[in-house]
């Protein structure tokens, strides 16, 4: 996703009532996370399922919240989602770089690429791509949900090899 | 030394009515729910190492309200990041309360590694205010001094292990969720 367009994501996000971004940082997400840092709205955990722990704190206090992260701490998350975030009906928004999704991107990311989609089904988590074409029709699905308290993926695919 | 039940009991009966509570799965949950069930407790019954990272959250954007968190040995040591996070926000009404036996008794007993790392002296690097007991009577000196300190404070309470097991808690998962979000939002 082009530079702009993850900037303009982030304050479309935040003017429209999300209050809180947290999570570890993605190279797919960059600019995104960059933006957030500038505005001081960001707060880096050591762990994904760190950054859900404090997202679920926040939630429980009516302000919400977004939880940024690598498929990799996705992978991580899993009981995290399973045992918290749906066990107890925690409105959240998850924002996952996809990693993996080219065939010729780095050895660690292919397998978890290839997986991730199945894995969002699995859990029962509904998702949509976020792409510089769709971004604010799929921000304003991610806020409606947050809005009737639920929770929901939006997933940023990563379109180039460094 | 005390046992854990006893000690949690303690703890949360110093708690002030508008003070908030957040206990860490397994037994300690079940202990907290058994002795002292309140509607601003809220019992996270899975996602073991994340009580402390939810009392943050709650600490950030509660500040006009105390959070006590009710935590394990086995519980921190899995999110030990936890204690880094917390010591650079550094939330003035965070109070963080390790129950440690050195052991996981939710799971039969089996050791941690606290009897030979510090947990106190890992806060104490974190940025917390640290203090440490195993008797009831300073326990109870450090739950009153403590209303009056500026947090984040750890209260390491060594604990012994014992064979009373207190029961599941068959409150709804999301009914803990709405009657804790009714609770503290006033």
């Amino acid at each position: 996703m082009k530079e702009e367009i993850q900037r303009k994501v982030f304050d479309y996000l935040s003017k429209n009532g999300i209050e809180n971004f947290v999570g570890v940082p993605d190279s797919t997400l960059k600019y995104f996370v960059d933006q957030g840092l500038k505005k001081k709205t960001v707060m880096i955990a050591t762990r994904e399922e760190e950054a859900i722990g404090i997202a679920t704190g926040m939630s429980l206090s009516k302000s919400p919240s977004l939880v940024f992260m690598q498929n990799a701490g996705f992978a991580n998350s899993l009981s995290t989602i399973t045992s918290l975030v749906e066990l107890y009906q925690i409105p959240l928004i998850f924002l996952i770089g996809w990693r993996g999704y080219l065939k010729n991107d780095a050895p660690e990311h292919a397998k978890i690429g290839a997986i991730q989609s199945k894995l969002i089904d699995a859990l029962g988590l509904e998702s949509q791509i976020l792409a510089d074409r769709n971004w604010k029709k799929s921000c304003n699905w991610a806020l409606s949900k947050i809005r009737s308290k639920k929770f929901c993926v939006l997933v940023i695919r990563r379109e180039f090899v460094d | 030394m005390l046992i854990r039940r006893k000690a949690i009991e303690i703890v949360a009966k110093s708690l002030d009515s508008k003070d908030i509570a957040v206990s860490a799965n397994g037994f300690i949950s079940r202990d907290l729910h058994e002795v002292h069930d309140r509607k601003s407790n809220f019992y996270m019954i899975g996602s073991m190492g994340l009580a402390s990272s939810i009392g943050l959250g709650l600490a950030l954007k509660k500040p006009s309200k105390r959070i006590y968190v009710f935590d394990g040995d086995g519980n921190i040591l899995m999110n030990l990041g936890s204690l880094v996070t917390i010591g650079s926000e550094k939330p003035k009404n965070l109070v963080h309360v390790v129950f440690d036996n050195s052991s996981h008794e939710s799971t039969g007993g089996q050791p941690t590694n606290s009897a030979s790392v510090k947990i106190d002296e890992l806060a104490k690097a974190s940025n917390y205010r640290v203090f440490k007991t195993y008797t009831k009577v300073k326990l109870e000196q450090i739950l009153k001094k403590i209303k009056s300190q500026r947090g984040p404070i750890l209260l390491l309470v060594k604990v012994e292990r014992n064979k009373y097991v207190s029961k599941r808690i068959e409150i709804e998962p999301t009914l803990i969720k709405t009657r804790f979000m009714k609770a503290v939002s006033s």
